[in-house]
């Protein structure tokens, strides 16, 4: 009898290891002002801040749930423990954290990452930072890496700290977004003097090691005129029966002529929910890249979102999402065009497997004063079995006649014909399935960071045992 | 009167975009139901309405309504296909009041549905079309054309449900949008379990001509089968400068190749009626010749 080639779970092994928290650590659960104003008192936070956090409870109170995407009705936000305190200050050497903590991100890779390829890192352990370390002469260029609580409480920082904070993603822009604002700790904090570029990469680790815990991290990074960075940012959890919840958020300034590129490998474990904001503003000739794999996680909604705001400013999206069982991803991205003559480009694939739900969901808004603006945004879809369910939500909101925009999309299976063809060159089925299913994800994983994108041909591992279909 | 939610989107995208549903104030709906026997049906619709087509046994039917009311209308049309059988439903719109339209559609084993629509001016038209295909080699063709001017609205609401093995569906939309017009197309292809073999594809072209317009398109495929094929593209935009600059060479003023622009478009999907006198009655009304004359 032929027996079928299946596409192999993500071996989650290497996240799936734990070490027990301390209950008398947790801030208690459930969202009240007197937990804000403890959580506000444990931080030191400046007036503006701990008054910000109340607003945002305000807001989070009065704001409903979601009204599309998958079901979070699981979901019990007063049982999440918001906050767990640190089991020590932030660190600049690697030998002064913690050992369990050292042995979580050593476990990772991030240390030898560190030495090997990048010009800082950041690691997040529960609610704060544990380690922060920026190469000297990327400080000496005057990049400025740090954890954002840090950088808030530095009178050289504060006032930019003020004033950008939550202002591209304010807390009434959805629920998550006020629970955010309410409950933030930890983080990173980026600048880049204008005509700095680094030439390699910044990471940000993000680890939740504790149960029934969320992680509710801010990222800023601010990019001067003419200036170049690459950010990494990583994320796991080991596996709880509990749910998890990260509702972090990320606003990127790229000013004018400036290239960000923010690429995410996302592998929550599958208890948690993923209910991330990212948002980038775009100013006069300035580009903003994400990269964005996502495979971990129960829930997830994820849409990156890029405001063209200044001519001639542009943006790409490239994606992948696999869902296998017990996951629904639903991921995408939102590009609004705001100024004339800027660009988008948009490419995904998505793969569901072993009952998995993937969902590309897209929004592509074309301002009218947005003249001369082109947009093409193409999703590709790859079910592998019969129980698995894949949808492809796009929309386009087009306000001018004086643009160019396209849309393709594809859905389907591993096609006979391509079998076909590569079999008369020789190659055997089991081979020709196998190349096809890597080929799919090919374009999206050369993207991304070179141990990243290794990472992902090993999670998009193939058992080869007979042929799909 | 009251409040009633249409073209409900089959599954709900971001709240801010306004595209999930559409509102209108309606009328209780009392009509009673107009049966379309015959093998070709020509009728002109003034008035809310309500009609059943059937075609069993290997029938063939042609309907076509001109749609034109002066009042506020409702317009119901129910489709069934028998085995074998084969339905071609042509509706123009040309009416300037508010008119709300739907077109629901069953398909059995080997059926074939070709609906055609063309909104000729539409005032506010809301137009929701659902089909499904159940019957095993049903297929399903939608060709739909709009011409778009002044403050039209325009929002349609297209729903292929794939229901039987290697079923097809295939839907065409292509417009021209002038003025300060608005329009909305969600056109959604659901391969629902058990749709083994199934194909669906979905395009929209759209001109767009006028200053103020808004158009918004939302196609959507749902997929929980393994083993279909479904795709959609959309092309938005304006008439390409090189067209415009090469016909300017050639002696034609800008607007008049917008317009033979525009006409091209929707000959494309008047083309597609095949019934010779529906498609001279209705160049007649664009005020163009039929083009083999």
């Amino acid at each position: 009898m032929k027996e079928k080639t299946t596409v192999a779970d993500i071996d989650r092994s290497r996240y799936d290891f734990r070490f027990e928290e301390d209950e008398k650590d947790f801030l208690g659960s459930g969202l009240t002002a007197e937990i804000l104003d403890e959580l506000s008192t444990e931080k030191n936070d400046p007036d503006w801040m701990r008054a910000f956090r109340q607003h945002s409870l305000e807001i989070y109170n009065k704001t409903k749930m979601v009204e599309w995407g998958p079901s979070i009705d699981e979901l019990d936000v007063d049982k999440i423990v918001t906050y767990i305190r640190q089991k020590s200050r932030m660190n600049t050497d690697w030998n002064d954290v913690p050992d369990d903590i050292k042995k979580t991100f050593e476990n990772l890779g991030i240390p030898q990452a560190e030495r090997e390829s990048l010009a800082g890192v950041g690691a997040q352990y529960d609610s704060e930072l544990v380690y922060h370390n920026v190469r000297k002469e990327v400080a000496q260029s005057g990049v400025v890496y740090t954890d954002l609580e840090s950088a808030m409480h530095d009178e050289k920082y504060s006032e930019i700290i003020k004033s950008h904070f939550m202002k591209l993603v304010p807390p009434t822009d959805h629920k998550f977004a006020a629970l955010h604002g309410a409950v933030w700790s930890g983080g990173s904090f980026v600048y880049v003097p204008k005509g700095v570029k680094l030439e390699i990469p910044l990471q940000s680790y993000f680890r939740l090691n504790a149960k029934g815990a969320g992680q509710f991290e801010h990222t800023l990074i601010i990019l001067e005129e003419d200036s170049y960075l690459h950010f990494i940012e990583g994320c796991s959890a080991p596996k709880y029966y509990e749910a998890g919840l990260h509702a972090g958020c990320v606003e990127l300034f790229v000013g004018k002529n400036a290239t960000l590129r923010y690429s995410t490998i996302e592998n929550w474990s599958k208890n948690m929910y993923n209910l991330n904001t990212k948002r980038a503003l775009v100013a006069q000739g300035g580009k903003v890249e994400w990269v964005s794999g996502s495979f971990g996680s129960h829930v997830s909604y994820l849409y990156p979102m890029s405001i063209l705001n200044g001519e001639g400013a542009r943006a790409e999206f490239t994606g992948i999402t696999f869902a296998g069982e017990g996951q629904n991803l639903d991921t995408g991205a939102k590009i609004v065009h705001n100024a004339p003559n800027t660009s988008s480009y948009m490419n995904t694939k998505s793969i569901s497997k072993s009952g998995g739900i993937s969902t590309f969901r897209s929004a592509v808004v074309v301002k009218e004063n947005a003249v001369g603006s082109k947009s093409s945004v193409n999703c590709e879809s790859l079910m592998l079995d019969r129980i698995s369910r894949s949808d492809t939500i796009p929309a386009m909101d087009i306000r001018t006649k004086y643009a160019d925009i396209g849309h393709e999309a594809k859905i389907g299976r591993i096609s006979d014909e391509s079998v076909f063809y590569l079999m008369s060159r020789g190659i055997s089925e089991q081979e020709a399935r196998a190349m096809i299913v890597r080929g799919f994800a090919d374009n999206v994983s050369k993207e991304l960071p070179l141990e990243y994108a290794m990472e992902m041909n090993n999670l998009i591992g193939l058992e080869m045992h007979g042929s799909i279909g | 009167m009251s409040n009633v939610k249409l073209n409900t989107l089959p599954v709900p995208t971001y709240s801010w975009l306004g595209v999930n549903d559409t509102q209108r104030e309606l009328d209780a709906f009392e009509q009673e139901t107009v049966s379309l026997g015959g093998d070709r049906n020509i009728i002109d619709v003034s008035d809310s309405s309500a009609f059943e087509i059937s075609a069993q046994g290997g029938e063939n039917r042609l309907a076509v309504m001109y749609i034109n009311s002066e009042k506020s209308a409702q317009i119901r049309t129910g489709v069934e296909v028998g085995e074998s059988s084969a339905v071609k439903l042509v509706q123009v719109f040309e009416g300037k009041a508010q008119t709300v339209a739907s077109v629901n559609a069953k398909l059995s084993d080997s059926a074939k549905f070709e609906l055609v629509q063309l909104y000729l001016g539409t005032g506010d038209t809301v137009s929701e079309i659902d089909t499904e295909l159940s019957g095993r080699k049903a297929e399903f063709t939608a060709n739909i054309g709009y011409l778009l001017a002044g403050d039209d609205k325009l929002d349609i609401n297209l729903i292929a449900r794939h229901l039987g093995r290697k079923t097809k569906s295939s839907i065409t939309a292509k417009g021209v949008m002038d003025g300060c017009s608005s329009k909305l197309f969600k056109g959604t292809i659901d391969f629902v379990n058990g749709s083994v073999g199934a194909v669906g594809s979905e395009n929209e072209d759209v001109l767009l001509i006028g200053d103020k317009v808004i158009n918004k398109t939302v196609p959507l495929i749902l997929c929980a089968e393994e083993d279909v094929e479904g795709s959609h593209g959309a092309s938005i935009g304006r008439v390409d400068e090189a067209h415009i600059f090469y016909m300017q060479s050639r002696g034609l003023p800008e607007e008049k190749v917008l317009d033979l622009m525009a006409q091209s478009k929707i000959a494309q999907i008047i083309n597609t009626i095949g019934d010779e006198d529906t498609q001279k009655n209705i160049n007649a009304k664009l005020g163009r010749g039929n083009e083999d004359e």
